[in-house]
């Protein structure tokens, strides 16, 4: 195929020295000390999102095929689960695998970073939806939840639409990776009394400019943007201070590190949605060499996460997702690259409502095709949303209108509810 | 103050008379022609349709969508106060607007948010260009010659490097401009159909989208090896082929656009070169295939150029495009109104895409003045048929300016600029009169500080006549460019025009504790805090802080309210503070309604 150096849709654009360069910079980590975990409610379900963004390979990751025609020269190695082998690029996640199960027979029929992206978050493979941590924050969040419902902690800054048209409190919050948000201290100048008098006169303000029409979406967004703000001021401390040396020790003094740092904090603290993105598996170049790094860097850290879950119970109550747009091609290409792959590919998934140790589906030898239990992001959607409780062949009521939650056309991989 | 308002005022009724002869010469004007079609597009339309806007709501609309401000509240004041018919002192006031400097700002943003889509600056220096597109929208150069300056750009000659930003800060990649000039100036996003015919649109197909890269291809980003500075150099060589991913059908194609003829290269230019392409030279070709870029996207045939332009237009003005997304226009996703969009397309162009001439047709229309409160049970459907004034989110910069408007930062700034100008007006006549007679250099520099008050004295015409309104604007500009590239950094969601509003947390984080905003709001002589901190009564200051942030009176049950929140205060000018603070974040001020 001739291509023109890559596909350079911004979410498409493989990049090592981005990836590099965050990581190289520091930053201040604020992150509670573990303890606070025994206070959780172990009935609030929660969702953590592993994101790979890129499209990891699934032959060195989840679906290895070593001594085949492609693939590549990384081993298998077996896990903690008797038969279940993994990539040895996981070497963490293998011991683990007891407590996480893998889907192998993805087909998303498409190889766009985009549409794979938006099937895989939204369950459709087109049109205005939700994604499913909008979904996830909206019936799982409870009323005075501290924190907004649906965060992601991500070192880059696109814009997702997340919410459609649920309300736009169900949105995704972007937190620039670690670091503190800006402007979270009110000004010294105004007494809290003050403020809180302007906050209420504000919302009067809000309230009537509602009420006379405009497009509802605009003022929801707008209204959502101080709800949310409110809530950051109040989990100041959630971001400020470092994490203890012995946390940098086990996760890793990078940004993915600290941001899956981040992410258990938040979950610990009333967090329902949280997604950390990993970037750089884009590997058109350089596979090997590319996984062996980004995985390098992925595997002992979320297992890291995934322990201190674990450990503090948190676990069953939380759906644990490692997922991304897509996976990549079996067929090397001359730069010793693999290409975008939706045909055939795998996710692993855990914690909350998940049947562990098993495995899903399966591609053929050379991994070119799924040769059972074919699903896509349909499929995929409903099991996340059913894991949790939800049932996803009822419907969203938006005023008279009914929207079903899950594709109806569609159903949950029943194999892999617990 | 007295001094500016009068200039403006000369300037603009020069242009208004020598606009209304041209508009009173047209048989059926644009205006009713585009209320016809919209009327006529929805059953039944009056049943739908929202009432005329408050002159109140007219004026600032109008006001941020022309000149990219809120009007200052003496505007606002006289404007209100102004008992002529409505539809009389508002076409004037259009007017007055679009012949004032300040509309070739909102232009220049609009254009630059159209081109360069929020990206950095890395090769050319932001200020230059925004100089260049300034200039472009003050002459109210037309869009296709502006479309053709850009595109022929190598960035080679001082003079005209600036253009060269839309190339070089993309860094020449031929995949982002290849679908940058679908995008920008067709209106159709191609990048789909990169590697086989566009999947979901059946409209889009591979051959188009090479058939634009063919004219980019032989280009190439060429650094200097002395200055460093990158500039395209071009071969006079290489082809375009491509092969499907999905059935391996392969294709070759010269330049052109869409379906239009392919632009074969003249005889005998293969391999020729002007200056052949080396290290140390860039390459230029006896024949350039980019110069035909420029020409063929604007050429008559290309009819997706003017229906693009009109669209964007469109869109800016009227809060929603008859195509969105904007860059999506195809069969299968046809206009909402598309024997309109072709009107349009055909008049920008007959009126050789005279931009400054179509928004103010634009802005005269029914459909532009409707209220935006939409008719009970009738919003869905009133929002998709321009039958209500839709919401538009402030663009980033509208935002800067009608917060720096209405706090006051923006009337301070303007002093001072005045003072700089004049003093050096001053410096420099007194510099011109010394040459030739030595014993007038004192008296401009006297006149120049009794001119800003006084209007009694007869002295000679005060120095201050000689600044021209542009020349002010620009100083202001660079005064107070930091404000707005804050916001922008700010408020600017990535990517190019769209009609779309999503807000994020830490923008409402800046505004409400961010230091440049509340830094904004600390009484001083010449803001709104220290103006309101004055008055002693309620009702005064519920007046003026609606008129200066909402650009409109108080209902009588907000004047009871402001009176109320002053009551409760035990710190008059920290509740003044915080009543500014809470009109500012209202969405009322956020959106244009």
């Amino acid at each position: 195929m001739q291509r023109d150096h890559g596909c350079h849709r911004i979410d498409h654009s493989l990049s090592r020295r981005g990836f590099l360069a965050s990581g190289a910079v520091a930053g201040v980590a604020g992150l509670c000390t573990p303890g606070v975990a025994k206070e959780i409610d172990k009935k609030q379900k929660r969702v953590l999102q592993v994101f790979l963004q890129g499209g990891v390979s699934q032959l060195e990751s989840w679906d290895p095929k070593p001594g085949t025609l492609y693939g590549g020269p990384f081993r298998a190695i077996p896990t903690s689960v008797p038969g279940m082998h993994i990539s040895e690029l996981l070497p963490h996640t293998a011991q683990r695998m007891h407590l996480l199960s893998i889907v192998r027979g993805i087909n998303l029929k498409t190889n766009s970073h985009h549409d794979g992206r938006l099937f895989m978050e939204m369950g459709r493979r087109a049109g205005e939806f939700p994604y499913m941590g909008s979904v996830a924050a909206k019936y799982l969040m409870p009323n005075d939840a501290p924190l907004p419902g649906y965060l992601h902690v991500t070192t880059r800054g696109l814009t997702d639409d997340t919410h459609a048209f649920l309300d736009a409190r169900y949105g995704q919050l972007k937190l620039a990776g670690h670091k503190v948000p800006d402007n979270l201290l009110p000004p010294k100048t105004v007494s809290n009394d003050s403020a809180l008098r302007s906050r209420a006169l504000l919302k009067r303000l809000n309230t009537r400019f509602a009420g006379r029409g405009g497009q509802k979406s605009f003022i929801d967004s707008y209204n959502a943007s101080f709800e949310m703000a409110e809530k950051l001021m109040a989990r100041r401390a959630l971001f400020e201070g470092e994490p203890s040396g012995q946390d940098l020790d086990r996760y890793g003094r990078h940004s993915f590190g600290r941001n899956c740092l981040l992410a258990r904090t938040l979950l610990e603290n009333g967090g329902t949605v949280v997604k950390v993105t990993h970037h750089g598996y884009d590997t058109h170049a350089e596979n090997f060499n590319f996984h062996l790094e980004q995985l390098g860097e992925f595997d002992k850290t979320f297992c890291m996460l995934l322990d201190d879950l674990h450990e503090s119970g948190m676990l069953e109550s939380t759906l644990v997702m490692i997922y991304s747009e897509f996976g990549r091609t079996p067929k090397i290409n001359v730069r010793y690259g693999r290409d975008h792959w939706g045909s055939a590919w795998s996710i692993a998934l855990g914690g909350q409502g998940i049947t562990p140790g098993a495995i899903v589906g399966a591609t053929n030898t050379d991994g070119t095709e799924v040769s059972d239990r074919e699903v896509d992001g349909g499929h995929l959607f409903h099991t996340y949303l059913q894991a949790l409780g939800i049932d996803s062949t009822e419907y969203h009521t938006l005023g008279g209108r009914k929207v079903p939650i899950g594709d109806p056309a569609r159903e949950p991989i029943g194999e892999l509810l617990a | 103050m007295r001094t500016r308002v009068f200039q403006i005022l000369v300037v603009a009724t020069l242009v208004v008379t020598h606009a209304r002869a041209m508009i009173a010469a047209e048989p059926a004007s644009l205006t009713h022609r585009v209320d016809e079609l919209i009327e006529a597009a929805l059953p039944e339309f009056s049943q739908h349709a929202s009432t005329d806007c408050t002159d109140a709501e007219f004026l600032r609309r109008v006001s941020l969508d022309l000149t990219a401000t809120i009007p200052s509240a003496h505007d606002t004041r006289h404007f209100l106060d102004d008992s002529r018919p409505s539809q009389l002192k508002r076409s004037e006031w259009i007017d007055q607007l679009l012949a004032s400097p300040a509309y070739a700002r909102r232009m220049q943003y609009l254009l630059d948010w159209i081109l360069m889509e929020r990206r950095t600056s890395e090769n050319i220096a932001s200020a230059g260009w925004q100089t260049y597109l300034r200039q472009a929208a003050a002459e109210n150069r037309p869009w296709d010659q502006l479309a053709n300056e850009i595109l022929v750009e190598t960035g080679s000659e001082p003079k005209t490097r600036s253009r060269a930003r839309f190339y070089l800060d993309r860094d020449f990649d031929l995949t982002v401009l290849t679908r940058d000039v679908g995008r920008i100036f067709l209106g159709k996003d191609l990048e789909c159909a990169q590697c086989h015919d566009h999947p979901v649109v059946d409209a889009y197909l591979q051959r188009h989208y090479h058939g634009l890269k063919a004219f980019l291809n032989r280009s190439y980003l060429f650094t200097d090896p002395k200055s460093k500075k990158k500039s395209i150099g071009e071969k006079a060589e290489g082809v375009v082929t491509f092969t499907s991913v999905f059935d391996d059908t392969t294709g070759k194609t010269a330049p052109r656009i869409l379906d239009l003829a392919e632009i074969l290269d003249p005889k005998g230019t293969d391999k020729q070169y002007v200056t052949k392409p080396s290290k140390s030279a860039r390459g230029i070709p006896k024949y350039s295939r980019r110069e035909q870029l420029g020409l063929a996207v604007t050429s008559e045939q290309n009819r997706a150029f003017r229906l693009n332009i009109a669209n964007r237009l469109w869109a800016a003005m009227m809060g929603r495009g008859l195509v969105e997304p904007l860059d999506f226009s195809h069969p299968d996703n046809p206009a909402s109104h598309p024997q309109l969009l072709e009107l349009l397309g055909d008049q920008l162009h007959d009126h050789a895409y005279d931009m400054k001439w179509f928004l103010g047709q634009l802005v005269r229309t029914r459909t532009y003045q409707r209220s935006s409160r939409p008719v009970d049970g009738s919003a869905d459907i009133a929002n998709t048929h321009f039958a209500v004034g839709l919401l538009k989110p402030l663009s980033p910069e509208q935002y800067a300016w009608a917060t720096m408007q209405a706090t006051g930062v923006l009337s301070a700034a303007r002093t001072i600029a005045r003072k700089q100008l004049e003093d050096q007006a001053a410096k420099q006549k007194a510099k011109s009169n010394k040459k030739p007679d030595g014993n007038k250099a004192k008296e401009p520099a006297k006149t120049s500080e009794s001119s800003a008050n006084s209007s009694t004295s007869a002295a000679p015409p005060p120095a201050a006549l000689t600044i021209s309104p542009q020349a002010l604007e620009m100083a202001v500009d660079k005064a107070l460019q930091g404000h707005v590239t804050t916001f922008v950094t700010q408020f600017a969601s990535g990517g190019g025009q769209r009609t779309t509003f999503s807000a994020t947390a830490p923008q409402a984080l800046f505004l409400v504790n961010g230091e440049l905003f509340r830094g904004w709001l600390k009484p001083s002589s010449t803001n709104l805090t220290g103006r309101l901190s004055k008055l002693n009564q309620p009702s005064d200051i519920a007046e003026e802080s609606y008129i200066g942030i909402l650009n409109r009176q108080p209902s009588v049950s907000e004047q009871a309210e402001v009176a109320e929140y002053l009551a409760a205060a035990e710190d008059r000018t920290e509740a003044i503070v915080e009543l500014i603070s809470a009109l500012l974040l209202s969405a009322e001020f956020r959106f244009n309604h």
